[in-house]
């Protein structure tokens, strides 16, 4: 590193913004909205940080694929005033690909049964019944987590392979944080019933629901990105790019200064009223001048990233799938996810007689696939594109390999440990603030950094918002009831539900009220009666109205029971009324039997508590109850 | 600790009991999937001339069923749902009764 230095301009009020990603920008530009003064500095030589786009041979690349959806309305509002008519509304298709075949994301169930099978989707459904009957009981790793809501089946086939690809490790050691924050309150029967009632609640109001559409930028996330930073400078926070931060000079309670390393390998120094960092907050941590206590260090050091490298490959095909992205779960192939970048955009491609595909793989610095040359990656992703079958290695002209250091914070045993410590260690800095996926090391959307920047902004001009509670207490999940989209509480008193799953807790009272509550016979009996009712009609109309006759004779046997019934349409309704009256009296003789045994076991315990009672005010102190 | 004549105690007593449909769905269900299942096999497994010819009766009801091995999984498959319809159909309808029937002045 050069060592020349430049004094800074001036004392003034001046935030430093550290990276031009969603963070960083959105929170220049809520500054320049509020009329302070600032300066963001970008170690890369684009904006966007892990939403730029990447310009190639005329063609665009979004890093990963970016869907423009959130339920923050001040958010999608700042998205529209951005980019205006150049947000598209994009129609969504993916899929899954696993061993040969491709099933509709998010699940169908007609779909996901004929590429199962019949065989595997009996497997699948054990295996859920099984897990319902036999959860396991320390839900503290991810495959623990799905496992209970999903069956271990289903999650051997649309979790394990996919999870392990992009995070690098066994699901048995990643946290079950990220699964709760992730898949929220899904489970297989949340799942089955969303892919019924499609759009739809039994109550038949209409959710609203951006699962099959997204906004898109014409040009891609980039396009957000660069446009924003305009507008920012225009209210006079310039974007510095090639300019990293890499040392932050403080008293012990206020961040005073910054050194930014340029692109000419000239270190300068910058005054700092307050800093907004998206920069890792481990970096960030490390880059503190005077460093913090060894702990602190040790806690930073702890935290641990999945990088990622996509392979872009411009195809000689107008057309190659209709998906806008696929997840590819098959083992077989190291690729973890492929874009179809003309798919999100038409303008993403330069000739309409091409296609520009991105082949997403997961990795870590400096291990074999990371260091992979460029023209070996190439033909990698070549060679699984054509495995996949998505088109011939010999279609691509040409290529380029992006590699994305640090993409994931990863959510390992000891994060939130980690995390925490550099949380208490940070918070004692009055004007520190720490944005954006890595800068709070929280597997955050697009919408929660912006937001965490408009906090942060507001924050410097004197309000005193909670950063951390953002993706907290702020949904990921992409349905919004319609409660939410009026705007309105939900009943667990926020606008969304909690990250992490929680036990509700029952006084003694309600628990006992469980075991002794005793059973209503009419309602019973009521139950009983009208479903036997309905089972034997639609067991009758199904033969009456059906061409197979061979089950007649057998279902009218229960003519010896059901006195003028037979497999008539005057017989159906014979039947009914007396499968009603019978199964209404097995119904309540039932629910007679089980209050007979719950009374027994009721009037046990009172002379067990008689007995305590006495024994009690014999002794004239407490007793425990054994 | 709850004494008998606690009001807490006396509202435990007189709680009316709420069938978890999900829970009595998944019971029917196995009870009636493992019991075609066991039917099927076992007359399967007994063999002889027009094996099944009773219970294979019941493909009026469920295509594609058999009394075969392959019939077997299939029976499992459709007892479980019909057992589980008809069990979170029972539970359901009681938890729906009951509650309108406590909620009568």
């Amino acid at each position: 590193m050069a060592s020349a230095v430049t004094s800074s301009p001036g004392t003034e009020e001046r935030t430093v913004i550290v990276g031009a990603g969603p963070a960083g920008l959105t929170a220049a530009l809520e500054l320049g909205k509020l009329g302070k003064k600032g300066v963001v500095f970008e170690a890369d030589d684009l904006v966007g940080g892990i939403s730029r786009s990447v310009v190639f041979e005329g063609c665009r690349m979004d890093i990963g694929g970016h869907r423009f959806f959130t339920k923050v309305r001040e958010v999608e509002a700042l998205w529209h005033e951005i980019l205006g008519e150049d947000l598209l509304v994009r129609q969504r298709m993916s899929r899954i690909f696993y061993r040969d075949s491709f099933f509709d994301y998010p699940l169908k169930p007609a779909n996901a049964l004929r590429g199962l099978g019949i065989f595997e989707a009996a497997r699948v459904a054990l295996s859920y019944l099984y897990a319902q009957l036999f959860p396991i009981a320390d839900e503290a790793t991810f495959d623990a987590w799905v496992s209970n809501r999903f069956g271990r089946r289903l999650f051997e086939i649309f979790f394990k392979t996919y999870t392990e690809k992009v995070w690098g490790m066994p699901c048995s050691e990643i946290s079950a944080a990220w699964a709760a924050q992730r898949i929220k309150n899904l489970n297989l029967m949340t799942a089955l019933k969303n892919a019924f009632l499609r759009n739809g609640t039994r109550s038949g109001e209409v959710v609203t629901s951006l699962i099959e559409q997204f906004h898109y930028p014409r040009l891609g996330p980039g396009m957000m990105w660069e446009r924003c930073a305009d507008l920012a400078a225009s209210h006079g926070l310039k974007t510095h790019l090639r300019s990293r931060v890499v040392g932050v000079h403080h008293d012990g309670r206020r961040v005073i200064s910054v050194d930014v390393e340029g692109s000419d390998g000239k270190t300068r120094h910058e005054a700092s009223s307050s800093l907004i960092s998206s920069m890792p907050i481990g970096h960030l941590v490390r880059a503190m001048d005077p460093p913090p206590p060894a702990p602190v260090l040790h806690a930073a050091k702890g935290l641990r990233y999945r990088d990622f490298l996509i392979v872009g490959l411009i195809v000689e095909r107008a057309e190659l799938f209709p998906d806008n992205w696929i997840y590819i779960h098959s083992p077989e192939v190291r690729v973890g996810r492929v874009q179809n970048f003309k798919n999100w955009s038409p303008e993403m491609v330069s000739d309409p007689s091409l296609s520009f595909i991105g082949l997403e793989y997961f990795a870590n610095q400096g291990d074999d696939l990371w260091s992979l040359p460029d023209d070996e990656l190439l033909k990698l992703g070549a060679a699984e594109a054509q495995t996949i079958g998505l088109f011939e290695a010999d279609e691509v002209r040409t290529g380029l390999v992006v590699r994305s250091p640090k993409a994931y914070p990863v959510y390992d045993g000891d994060y939130e440990t980690h995390l925490r410590v550099l949380r208490d260690w940070l918070d004692g800095f009055d004007n520190l603030y720490t944005v954006g996926r890595n800068g709070q090391h929280r597997y955050n959307n697009q919408d929660h950094s912006m937001l965490a920047g408009l906090f942060a902004a507001r924050n410097v001009a004197g309000a005193n918002l909670d950063l951390w509670s953002i993706n907290e207490e702020q949904s990921f999940h992409e349905e919004v009831r319609p409660e939410e989209a009026r705007g309105e509480k939900t009943r667990r008193g926020g606008v969304s539900d909690r990250q992490t799953p929680s036990r509700v807790e029952g006084s003694a009272a309600e628990l006992l009220k469980d075991a002794f509550a005793s059973y209503d016979e009419v309602a019973l009996g009521g139950a009983v009666g009208i479903t036997a009712s309905l089972a034997l009609a639609v067991a009758t109309a199904v033969l009456l109205l059906g061409s197979n006759e061979s089950f007649v004779p057998m279902l009218s046997l229960l003519g010896n029971y059901f006195f003028g019934y037979g497999v008539s349409w005057p017989g159906l309704a014979v039947g009914m009324a007396e499968a009603g009256v019978f199964g209404f009296g097995l119904g309540w003789v039932g629910a007679k039997l089980i209050n007979h045994l719950i009374a027994a076991f009721e009037r046990d315990l009172e002379r067990r508590l008689a007995t305590l009672t006495t024994l009690e005010a014999l002794d004239g102190g407490d007793v425990e109850a054994r | 600790m709850l004494k008998q004549d606690d009001p807490e105690w006396v509202l435990v007593t007189r709680t009316i009991a709420r069938l978890r449909a999900r829970i009595v769905a998944i019971v029917s269900g196995m009870v009636a999937g493992f019991g075609l299942f066991a039917a099927t096999l076992w007359l399967v497994i007994k063999g002889g001339p027009n094996v099944g010819q009773n219970l294979g009766l019941l493909r009026a009801y469920y295509p594609g069923y058999s009394v075969t091995w392959g019939g077997s999984l299939l029976g499992l498959l459709y007892g479980a749902l019909t057992g589980a319809l008809l069990g979170w159909s029972v539970a359901g309808l009681y938890n729906f009764l009951a509650r309108r029937r406590s909620d009568r002045p």
